[in-house]
């Protein structure tokens, strides 16, 4: 099973999001990750959609969101041909100042901010590649993760920046 | 028209007479008082008052399907509302081009559980094409048109409008009749050129070609096509359930239906065709039964259908089009009469006749166990009723003889749920038939199980001076179940007994209806005379085996050649 993400041009009206949604309810397919915002047309909405599936599956939902009145443009876009990113919160414990440099020093390694501090906590930014932010979490969960927040993938395709 | 004050339900009314409505069905309720307001005064619109909502939509459905128009129906807010969801997803399964209007609890209260409320939007969202919940009077005109024009426009379907009631009851200076529609929504409708010219050469070189001709074909109104080509190839032709109608099924090129209940030479040829055409379907399990590997295996496979994503779904084909069945029908036959006409005569032709003939001859040998004549009846039935009647039918053996036996000569003709599988749609759906075509004879095909779902509508149809014939098919059972549970539950009936049924006679007599009971086949043709000059609605109560069985039939994950109950087709 791979991941797939599906950017989406909506129109930006109520019920789209369920429209959409209901499709992989339907189909039994969990979406990973979504993402909705307002996008360079007025009146139009985009949608990422990062969905773990087989790809003859894929291809039949992706027609049949197509078929949605309110869906502009529908794009497939491969991971190796996108520009993905996802932005992640998270609060580390830091039992001592040791903790809290280790801390610092791998975030910094990492290129994340440090956007709030606290006497036993440090809070992070990182906009990276969801892999690679899955690797700077696993790392972090050795100091303790006390929370995490996650925005879900938003991607762009690569090159002269026109969607197949 | 611009820029009037007008209250919205003048919009919506005015919209529908511009939409070229002439006729809705429904039930009036507290939020619609507005609406029904302004169509008491409404000349234009007949409005016919059903007993239940679910009626409502399959007469809408049934009213789209024989006049190819967009049918309408209406229902109040809450319970009306979630009464029409049989009838809408039925309709929507079976591409039939419908418009529902619901009323809803003003805008100030949705969401607060008001009296009658029910999120109409949100469950009717995955059996429609498109669904509105309006917001402001002012955009009714653009939503009205839209709704029209998406449900009648490429792959027809349902859109229903929520109308909440403050909606309908305010005002809104607008201008009617609005051009605008969705930038995301352009049906497909103009084929793939290079498509059509390989389609082209790989007809022509075929050896042994076949058609198979889905409700796409009636719908897109191509059937003159359809013919057309069949005659150019000398290609037979068969058809799905929804397909019934698409060629005169006495044409000698017409195979019938294939599929689960099919004609066995009809999926016999699917089996053993080099290339298959098929038109306006989605490949429905009902029709290519679950072995695939016995579903045209040696066939270049080429599917035409308006809806993309209908390619590749069910069946992976070789050459796909997408676009309408009767352009694409017209570029095919414009560059394929430029060769020479396929010379009637091939083996091809030979063999699907002699199994054809064989099979023909044979269905008089079936043994017959008691009362078993529901074939009998229907083939009597075909012969009485002339090319221009319409047949609708309920759901399950019923169904299934009409499908088998009934012989279809005419497009939209023969009317029958057939993705939902909706028991108690036959009689509602002739109800819609005859009053899109009042000139001609309506009979439903009826279980007594099915026709018990919906028989309430006995008054509409009294009240209203809509005279069409109910046939039940009486065996107390719901049959198509019970002939499952004897086939592959060895015999165990469970709850399939209807025990005590009404009285059917006394009970359509009650609603001041026709009625007759028919004990023998020889009865039917009088009790059918008598019912059509009887000027009323009438029911009759037909007594058939209570075992009687569809056959021959693929069981459940068979192939199309692999069907039982062929005893008596072993020459093929």
């Amino acid at each position: 099973m791979q991941t797939h993400i599906i950017s989406l041009l909506v129109e930006d009206q109520p019920g789209v999001l369920t429209r959409m949604s209901g499709m992989f309810t339907q189909r039994g397919i969990n979406i990973t990750s979504l993402t909705v915002s307002p996008c360079e047309k007025e009146g139009l909405s985009r949608m990422t959609v990062a969905i773990k599936g087989s790809e003859r599956e894929l291809e039949k939902v992706r027609k049949q969101i197509s078929n949605l009145i309110e869906v502009v443009k529908v794009v497939d876009l491969g991971e190796s041909e996108a520009i993905v990113r996802d932005l992640c919160l998270l609060k580390v414990h830091v039992k001592n100042s040791e903790a809290r440099s280790e801390v610092m020093q791998l975030a910094e390694s990492y290129g994340a901010k440090i956007v709030d501090a606290a006497l036993d906590s440090v809070t992070l930014e990182l906009t990276e590649e969801p892999e690679r932010i899955n690797r700077f979490v696993d790392l972090m969960r050795h100091f303790g993760v006390k929370q995490l927040f996650r925005t879900g993938v938003t991607a762009i395709g690569t090159g002269a920046g026109l969607e197949r | 028209m611009t820029g009037v004050k007008l209250s919205g339900a003048e919009i919506v009314v005015e919209e529908l007479k511009t939409e070229g409505v002439e006729v809705a069905f429904g039930i009036p309720g507290g939020v619609l008082l507005d609406l029904y307001d302004v169509l008491y005064k409404e000349e234009a619109i007949r409005h016919i008052l059903m007993r239940h909502e679910q009626c409502a939509a399959h007469a809408a459905d049934g009213y789209a399907r024989v006049s190819g128009k967009t049918g309408v129906c209406i229902a109040t807010s809450g319970p009306g509302a979630t009464n029409l969801v049989t009838g809408l997803a039925n309709a929507n399964m079976d591409s039939s081009p419908v418009v529902a209007l619901t009323g809803q609890v003003p805008t100030s209260v949705i969401g607060t559980n008001a009296f009658q409320e029910a999120s109409t939007f949100t469950i009717t969202m995955p059996i429609t094409k498109h669904n509105f919940l309006v917001k402001r009077t002012e955009d009714l005109p653009k939503v009205i048109h839209n709704a029209f024009y998406i449900a009648n426009t490429g792959r027809k379907g349902v859109v229903l409008v929520d109308l909440p009631k403050d909606i309908l009851a305010g005002e809104a200076k607008v201008d009617l009749h609005p051009k605008e529609t969705f930038a995301g929504y352009k049906p497909n409708i103009k084929p793939n050129q290079v498509q059509i010219k390989r389609v082209v050469e790989i007809l022509a070189q075929a050896e042994r070609p076949l058609i198979l001709a889905g409700g796409g074909v009636i719908s897109a109104d191509a059937t003159v096509e359809l013919r057309r080509l069949a005659e150019f190839l000398s290609a037979p032709v068969v058809t799905t359930l929804m397909g019934k109608g698409a060629i005169p099924e006495s044409h000698p090129l017409c195979l019938g239906m294939a599929g689960m209940h099919g004609q066995v030479y009809a999926n016999r040829a699917i089996n053993e065709c080099d290339a298959l055409l098929a038109l306006g379907t989605r490949f429905s399990d009902r029709t290519t039964g679950w072995q695939l590997d016995q579903f045209a295996p040696d066939a270049t496979l080429i599917h035409v259908d308006i809806d993309t994503a209908e390619i590749n779904k069910n069946l992976p084909v070789d050459i796909p089009i997408v676009g309408d069945v009767k352009l694409a029908l017209s570029e095919i036959l414009k560059l394929l009469e430029k060769k020479r006409a396929k010379k009637s005569g091939s083996e091809w032709e030979k063999r699907i006749k002699k199994m054809h003939e064989a099979c023909d001859s044979c269905v008089e040998d079936i043994p017959r166990e008691g009362a078993s004549v529901s074939d009998i009846l229907i083939k009597e039935i075909s012969k009485i009723l002339d090319d221009d009647a319409i047949v609708t039918t309920e759901v399950g053996q019923c169904q299934m003889f009409a499908a088998h036996y009934y012989m279809t000569r005419k497009p939209r003709t023969f009317i029958s749920s057939g993705g939902l599988g909706t028991m108690g749609f036959g009689f509602p759906a002739a109800i819609g038939a005859k009053v899109a075509a009042p000139d001609k004879k309506v009979v439903d095909i009826a279980g007594d199980g099915s026709f018990l779902m919906t028989c309430q509508d006995l008054a509409t149809c009294v009240e209203s001076d809509i005279q069409v014939v109910v046939c039940i098919f009486d065996n107390r059972y719901l049959g198509m179940v019970r002939q499952w549970q004897e086939l592959f539950y060895e015999k165990k009936y469970a709850q399939t007994g209807l025990g005590v049924t009404p009285d059917f006679v006394k009970l359509a007599e009650a609603f001041g209806c026709y009625a007759e009971r028919v004990e023998k086949p020889e009865e039917l043709k009088d009790a059918l005379n008598n019912a059509f000059e009887s000027g009323k609605t009438a029911v009759l109560d037909m007594i058939v085996g209570k075992e009687d069985k569809v056959l021959p039939m693929i069981p459940p994950g068979g192939g199309i050649i692999g069907m039982i109950g062929t005893e008596r087709c072993k020459h093929i």
